[in-house]
């Protein structure tokens, strides 16, 4: 089925339709004694991307987000399900969904490290049949935008982390796509250049482009998606705005307890309580930090004291609950 | 550990690493198809250059090289291995007795370049006609062992001091392949120009060749045993070297605190 | 290189394997040393072909430095071509050449020539040996031709170098052969005696490898000696070399037919279980 579009930004229908993707690999492993395994990256995913749209995906490592990214790119032939990709089926119109989206998969890899950036671009400009007078102002054009003009005849090899991610981005951005994929752009990078990079992709959208986008980072779904779907074990088990989703712990309370000689048996011990739904502990050498997710808000503190009687407080704060806890919630219920 | 146990351990480490890298369908192919393949390949260059009269000749001479497969080259490869590996560092952390190790891994490539040689010669008879009628079954045999054994000390030479480069891949093809320039495998000695005749006599494979033409002719343990004794002291002062090398890239890894990746 | 917007228009299938093949350059400029392992095998049998022939009458010269050349390309092709995907595997960049909309057989087919064209460095190793070396006259006598020959043998070394990339990447046993499959291919493909010299059952092998054929037009460009011992006795010079190169590219195409059925074997693997485009 091919929809119609205009220009961007005035496209009718959606970008993405996913419909029950799912995806089983068969893994056999061992050169004497062959082992077959099955690994259900993808059980069931569903769900729509309009035109404009920054959309996130997120979930823990191995719950498909990668797996997702590379059904809906064409890298990967699902199990069963379809998927329509600006309008284009993942099965029958391969060529055509490759040529007009852009593929960003993070990490240090996917670039020739040898050679210079400016080859880079040249080469996967010709892959990606940009024609050759566009392919030069483009390539000049986009090293500008990414800060690599001056470095733009250097080996590879010799940037840094940061320019690599940047040259990682133009080259997804070769093909001038309408609709680009971005898996986990942010992990690994310095703070400062994942902020950088956060910016640059909400550039990207205010340009008009759509961005479909994984990470496991909750705040940063929260910052830049306008929806978002959280997945685990291959399967949806939310999608909202970040507000929206919220709404999933907004009965409840997060009381961040700081303190020093909180040992493991106390973090049982809150478990044990009714009306906990969640702790998460992080037990260091010289401090420890408890967050204890409740529906029974101040009145808690009274147990947090009497449980921790023994240890030292140094400080109980309650919280808004934010996207992060409602994914923990999510995720780990 | 006792030195007995270092050794034996060392050798079954060498025979696991060695079929670590060469995977089963490998080292089947080393031993039969390269071998031979390269045999035939200088077979039928003699006989299309010098006619049927070269042919025993060469395929003695390919015959008897066919070690450096098992010594030269999978010793380069193996002592590579450890050092882009990272076990080479473990190793070096041992008290174990370094002698003992040393040895121990060679002896699997000695008794795996015997049996190269041993296939390699039963193709020479069956495929390419060498008559084997007149040989002195003890003079061959000796004669197979020491140069599986001496060239075995050439490839821990050549093992130990490429540990200091970072191409191992080119010293294994080089030093492998030049063997059959210079050891009288081909064509004999004497045909190369002058001045470099001396460096074939570095080589512990020059003398097995000869040595190995001899036996076969009818030649006796007796005939060969001057080839056989130079053999032995280019041998063992190869794996002297090689030993001193691979001693002294462990000072300088220790001080220098560099050894993978040099 | 000149600067960029110099091409003119190319279809797009073509501009992709110009591509490949320029990044293949580029890669080689940057890392020349990694051909050594493959010439020194080469470069070492002529040699030893140059040294056994001195003395001796006939054209074996010709053989050698030829041979020489011949095997060198043939190394590059195994080892370069047979390794190519694995190459981009490597740098990590396969997942994304894979993601674009240009068929992998063009790529790979960029690198595959680019392989050939190395096996010339090897070649002009071999001349400079044997004319410095061992004091071999050179000439050639029908310079047209021969550039014709050896082009064209060139592309159906690249051809065949397509199948050994997707067969290595197919199946693990055929990477280990690799290894096995050097030296027999030089003897089969006669590139430094004639194929007569081998027993009759091995000629089929000889045959379906184009580049022996090809081998066999060289020799002929360059000699009149040779005319004795090519496959089309009897006939005249010109016609055997066309002859030659006729069958070469009928092999070539068949190549070409098996390789593009290899490579959409490679990239149904690589979308079903994912395996090609695991890190």
């Amino acid at each position: 089925m091919i929809k119609q579009r205009a220009q961007h930004g005035h496209a009718t229908g959606k970008a993405i339709i996913a419909e029950h993707l799912c995806k089983v690999f068969n893994i056999t492993k061992g050169t004497l004694r062959r082992t077959k395994t099955q690994v259900v990256a993808v059980k069931d995913v569903s769900f729509e991307v309009d035109y404009g749209e920054l959309f996130g995906v997120v979930g823990p490592n191995g719950a498909g987000k990668t797996t997702t990214i590379k059904l809906l790119t064409t890298m990967l032939i699902p199990t069963s399900g379809r998927a329509t990709v600006l309008g284009y089926d993942i099965q029958r119109d391969v060529t055509k969904i490759r040529e007009r989206i852009g593929i960003v998969l993070g990490g240090e890899r996917g670039l020739y490290t040898r050679v210079s950036a400016i080859d880079n671009l040249r080469y996967f400009a010709d892959l990606y049949g940009v024609p050759a007078d566009v392919r030069d102002k483009r390539i000049k054009e986009l090293l500008q935008f990414m800060g690599l003009s001056e470095r733009a005849r250097d080996r590879v090899e010799t940037y840094s982390k940061g320019m690599k991610q940047r040259l990682h981005l133009a080259r997804g951005l070769i093909n001038d796509p309408d609709l680009i994929f971005m898996d986990e752009p942010t992990i690994g990078l310095d703070p400062e250049i994942a902020r950088e990079t956060r910016k640059m992709i909400k550039e990207l959208v205010e340009k008009g482009k759509t961005i479909l986008l994984t990470t496991h980072y909750m705040f940063e779904a929260e910052e830049l998606c306008k929806r978002v779907a959280i997945i685990r074990s291959g399967e949806i088990v939310a999608l909202d705005t970040p507000s929206g989703l919220k709404k999933y712990v907004m009965d409840t309370s997060v009381v961040e307890v700081e303190g020093f000689g909180i040992t493991e048996k106390e973090v049982a011990r809150f478990k044990e309580i009714s009306d906990v739904l969640s702790v998460s502990a992080d037990l260091g050498e010289n401090k420890q930090i408890l967050k204890i997710q409740t529906s029974k808000g101040s009145e808690i503190i009274s147990e947090v004291q009497e449980i921790l009687k023994n240890s030292r407080i140094y400080d109980i704060k309650i919280k808004e609950p934010t996207l992060e806890d409602a994914y923990l919630r999510l995720v780990e219920s | 550990m006792s030195r007995l146990r270092i050794f034996f351990s060392s050798a079954i480490f060498a025979f696991r690493a060695q079929f670590e890298w060469l995977n089963p369908t490998m080292w089947l192919t080393m031993k039969f198809v390269i071998s031979l393949s390269q045999m035939a390949f200088f077979v039928f260059v003699g006989l299309f250059i010098k006619g049927p009269s070269a042919i025993p000749f060469i395929a003695i001479g390919n015959a008897l090289q066919s070690v450096s497969w098992n010594t030269v080259f999978s010793i380069i490869n193996i002592t590579s291995n450890d050092k882009w590996g990272g076990t080479l560092s473990i190793l070096l952390a041992t008290p174990a007795g370094r002698l003992p190790i040393f040895i121990g891994r060679a002896m699997i490539h000695v008794l795996d370049g015997i049996l190269s040689v041993t296939i390699s010669l039963v193709f020479a008879s069956l495929l390419f006609g060498v008559n084997f009628g007149q040989a002195n079954a003890l003079a061959l045999t000796i004669t197979v062992l020491l140069t599986a054994f001496t060239m075995t000390g050439y490839g821990l030479l050549i093992g130990g001091f490429s540990f200091y480069f970072r191409d191992p891949l080119i010293f294994a093809n080089i030093f492998t392949f030049i063997l059959l320039i210079f050891c009288g495998v081909n064509f004999p000695v004497q045909d190369l120009p002058q001045p470099v005749q001396a460096v074939s006599y570095a080589f512990p494979l020059t003398y097995g060749v000869e040595a190995a033409r001899r036996a076969i002719d009818g030649g006796t343990l007796f005939d060969i045993s001057g080839l056989l004794g130079s053999q032995l002291l280019v041998g063992l002062v190869s794996m002297m070297l090689g030993y001193f090398f691979f001693r002294s890239f462990e000072r300088v890894a220790r001080k220098t605190g560099r050894i993978e990746a040099v | 290189m000149k600067a960029e917007g110099d091409m003119p228009k190319m279809p797009q299938a073509l501009k992709v394997v110009y591509s490949a093949f320029r990044m293949a350059m580029l890669h080689w400029i940057a890392d020349p040393q990694w051909v050594i392992p493959n010439i020194i095998a080469p470069f070492v049998f002529t040699t030893v072909a140059l040294t056994l022939f001195k003395g001796s009458t006939g054209p074996f010269g010709l053989y050698a430095i030829l041979g020489g050349g011949i095997m060198g390309m043939w190394g590059n092709t195994l080892y370069s071509s047979g390794f190519a995907i694995e190459f981009e595997k490597w740098q990590g960049t396969l997942e994304e050449v894979m993601a674009a909309p240009s068929k992998l057989i063009l790529v790979i087919a960029g690198r595959s020539a680019s392989n050939a064209v190395f096996g010339l460095t090897n070649m002009a190793a071999v001349l400079l040996i044997a004319v410095l070396g061992f004091r071999v006259p050179l000439g050639i006598e029908n310079p047209l031709l021969f550039i014709v020959a050896l082009i064209l043998t060139l592309l159906s070394l690249s051809a065949l170098g397509l199948i050994f990339a997707s067969a290595f990447v197919l199946s693990r046993s055929a990477q280990a052969l690799t290894n096995g499959l050097e030296t027999p291919l030089y003897i089969i493909s006669g590139s430094m005696f004639p194929v007569a010299l081998l027993p009759f059952w091995i000629h089929p092998a000889a045959y379906i490898l184009g580049p022996t054929w090809g081998v066999d037009a060289i020799r002929l460009t360059a000699s009149q000696e040779y005319a004795s011992q090519t496959f089309w006795t009897g006939m005249g010079t010109n016609l055997a070399i066309i002859l030659d190169l006729a069958v070469m590219v009928l092999i070539t195409l068949a190549y070409v037919v098996i390789a593009t059925v290899l490579f959409k074997m490679v990239e149904k693997r690589a979308r079903i279980q994912g395996t090609l485009v695991e890190a």
